[in-house]
């Protein structure tokens, strides 16, 4: 290759550049809302991840086509900025910088669930970007001290005391509970609520017992648990733990009058998976498509994001997914009502939002964490969730294994 | 009385442990490939059930010689293919390759099959019986008798017929079986085929018990390394005393310790026996 050609080739290289260089800017000169949004796409956690990303998806679908956000007297656009952090929380923090730092973006979604959110917070709390977790419960994440980090799901004491308080009034039978919890940092932290609500209540907890990630067997458990006679079940974990622990109740003559397990039977697959062995199985989520609030966000009723969710991804969806959609409608009623999209200012508003959504009453507390759900309590029945409390939404009463 | 619960328990799993983890066995000990994509074998093997049971109504039983089948082709394939290229090289290098078709073999099952979980729900599932207050899962027992008589089957063919005798003329010397005419190279496609066709199988078996999904590859193959580790490389009886006492040491040390605490004792269990018994229970020294 001659030296010239090449010179000639640069050239136009940096001609090409140029132009693309301008069209680029031209863009931004549309003016977009760029939300950043680490998520797990690939690895253990590839499903939780894939269910944000419907969430969000539907929110910035749904914001552009009622002619996007508007701010300051101008109407912004929402693009969403995707990395996927492979299920590895350090991979998470490093993504939520490099999206904050090169990206640009003005806000932030934080990684799923409640370990990597808190890690990912300090990042966004040292660039002053308001961020919201949407699947995060824990308490131990809003403890900070944060500014910039707000939480749509209410803490895990809400998701305990009302289904106590249901199977006590309901069943004066059933006394001794046994806790069956994975070791892991959500459902250890609500199975160790769980049994606070319980001990409040004078319930006796026979057993208490942990598995191990990656567990491929809990006869073990089962078998110790069934030798304490309880009256009821309360086994925490995701769905592939849940499954396999209710074949092997069944199979080991595990027979308690109330089967309780979080968090897996608010998504789809575990009622298909179980079969009829998902009858009856009660748990708690913190939305359902059948609560009905009057939102003034972008969905608005609860009826109308049903709709708008089924017509685009068919079916109903579940808690995680809905409050992937809340979050960036939450984002939006903060952006509005500060009229502006500079950080400190949507992250004021944020802070004093107090408005119906689609997904609930919508109030954060002093640290960040949403204060106003109230978590629906519901019971597997044909495959379908009906809802047992609260008792305006309520479809049906809660039944008990005989 | 609970203690022969708790050992009933132990042999069930430990049964499907063997089965989960012979092919990789054999497959390590006669063509010293690590093959990280077992695993991966026995979830397909699993989805071959699952979706023969959704549209074609067939048993999950009957899956297993379908899947075993299909899993003895590809495994073919893919030796013959690929690995057999680089089998003289270090165990790196195959470890590698390996490694490396199960990066794309499992997230082309993750495109195509997502990764939600998924189960047989059999319309008349087999019932548990109740012995003298000991449960039974009655498919775990079928899946156990169908786990032994593969194992035995696979133990046959490689003692009673020609095939099996130059599989084994491999594992102890493979350039003397070179020079008695043995075809090494489609012995090695074969033996892949077999170690990938017990794995195929032992996942249709296994889809009556466990979720599936492509997310559990890992779980299976960190099970059968611990278990060939145990039991001895490339010996059939091996893998089966390995994976009868991992089952049963996991049952017990789940009792006593806690259930958090089980994988904890097999794994320290494998340590002690790796300084004692580097070659494992039934392994014979200078098989390498």
């Amino acid at each position: 290759m001659s030296r010239e050609w090449t010179s000639k080739l640069l050239t136009r290289f940096a001609i090409a550049g140029a132009i693309l260089g301008s069209a680029v800017v031209a863009g931004q000169a549309q003016e977009t809302i760029r939300v950043g949004a680490p998520l797990p796409m690939t690895g253990p956690l590839a499903p939780e991840g894939a269910k944000q990303k419907k969430g969000y998806d539907l929110w910035a679908e749904t914001a552009n086509a009622k002619g996007g956000i508007k701010a300051n007297g101008k109407t912004y656009k929402v693009e969403i900025v995707y990395f996927d952090y492979a299920s590895n929380t350090p991979r998470a923090v490093q993504g939520a910088e490099r999206m904050i730092t090169e990206d640009k973006v003005n806000f932030l979604f934080a990684p799923f669930g409640s370990g990597a959110s808190k890690a990912a917070s300090s990042v966004s709390e040292r660039y002053g970007i308001p961020t919201i977790a949407a699947t995060a419960s824990s308490a131990e994440v809003y403890d900070q001290g944060y500014k910039f980090l707000f939480g749509t799901l209410t803490p895990n004491e809400t998701v305990t005391e009302p289904i106590a308080n249901i199977v006590t009034s309901k069943n004066k039978d059933v006394k001794k509970v046994a806790i069956l919890a994975r070791n892991d940092l959500f459902p250890l932290a609500v199975a160790q609520q769980m049994e606070k609500s319980l001990k409040a209540k004078g319930m006796e907890i026979v057993a208490f017992e942990r598995y191990a990630i990656g567990t491929m067997d809990h006869s073990a458990a089962v078998t110790q648990m069934r030798a304490a006679r309880p009256d009821w079940v309360y086994a925490t974990g995701y769905v592939n733990d849940l499954i396999l622990i209710r074949k092997q109740m069944n199979e080991l003559g595990l027979r308690p009058k109330v089967i309780t397990m979080v968090a897996g039977p608010a998504y789809r697959e575990f009622a298909e998976a179980t079969g009829p062995l998902g009858e009856n199985i009660s748990s708690v989520a913190w939305w359902h498509p059948a609560v009905r609030y009057k939102g003034k966000d972008v969905f608005g009723t609860t009826e109308a994001f049903n709709k708008a969710w089924d017509a685009k991804y068919k079916g109903e969806a579940d808690y995680a997914e809905a409050s992937a959609a809340a979050a960036g409608a939450i984002l939006q009623l903060g952006i509005e009502k500060a009229d502006s999209i500079d950080p400190k200012k949507v992250r004021d508003a944020l802070a004093s939002l107090d408005v119906e959504t689609f997904y609930g009453k919508v109030k954060f507390g002093p640290s960040g964490q949403i204060t106003s759900l109230e978590p629906p309590v519901f019971q597997l029945r044909g495959g379908k969730t009906v809802v047992v409390w609260p008792e305006a939404v309520k479809q049906g009463e809660l039944e008990f294994f005989k | 009385m609970i203690y022969f619960q708790i050992l009933a328990n132990g042999l069930m799993l430990g049964a499907l442990y063997a089965c989960i983890a012979v092919g990789f066995s054999l497959v390590w000990g006669v063509l010293n490939v690590i093959n990280i994509l077992h695993g991966t074998f026995i979830v397909l093997g699993s989805y071959i059930a699952f979706f023969a049971f959704r549209f074609a109504g067939i048993h999950p039983f009957v899956s297993v010689f379908i899947a075993g089948f299909v899993l003895f082709l590809m495994g073919y394939a893919i030796q013959s293919a690929m690995i057999n290229r680089v089998i003289a090289a270090p165990v790196l290098i195959t470890l590698t390759l390996t490694f490396g078709i199960d990066l794309v073999l499992n997230n082309a099952m993750l495109v195509a099959f997502s990764a939600d979980y998924r189960k047989i729900n059999l319309p008349s599932p087999l019932p548990s019986f109740e012995v003298a207050s000991i449960f039974l899962p009655g498919d775990r027992v079928a899946a156990m008798g169908l786990a032994l008589l593969l194992t035995i089957l696979l133990y046959f063919l490689l003692r009673a017929t020609n095939v099996g005798r130059a599989i084994i003329a491999v594992r102890m010397d493979r350039e003397a079986a070179a020079l008695m005419g043995v075809d090494v190279k489609r012995v090695n496609a074969i033996t892949f085929g077999i170690g990938a066709l017990m794995a195929g199988a032992t996942g249709a078996l296994i889809s009556v018990i466990y979720p599936i999904s492509p997310l559990n590859s890992s779980a299976f193959l960190g099970k059968a390394f611990v278990v060939c580790v145990l039991g001895g490389l490339g010996s059939v009886p091996g893998a089966l005393v390995g994976g009868l006492m991992l089952g049963v040491l996991e049952s017990f040390g789940g009792f006593w310790f806690g259930p958090e605490h089980a994988v904890t004792l097999s794994f320290g269990l494998l340590l002690i026996l790796l300084f004692a018994r580097p070659g494992g229970l039934l392994g014979k020294r200078g098989y390498e």
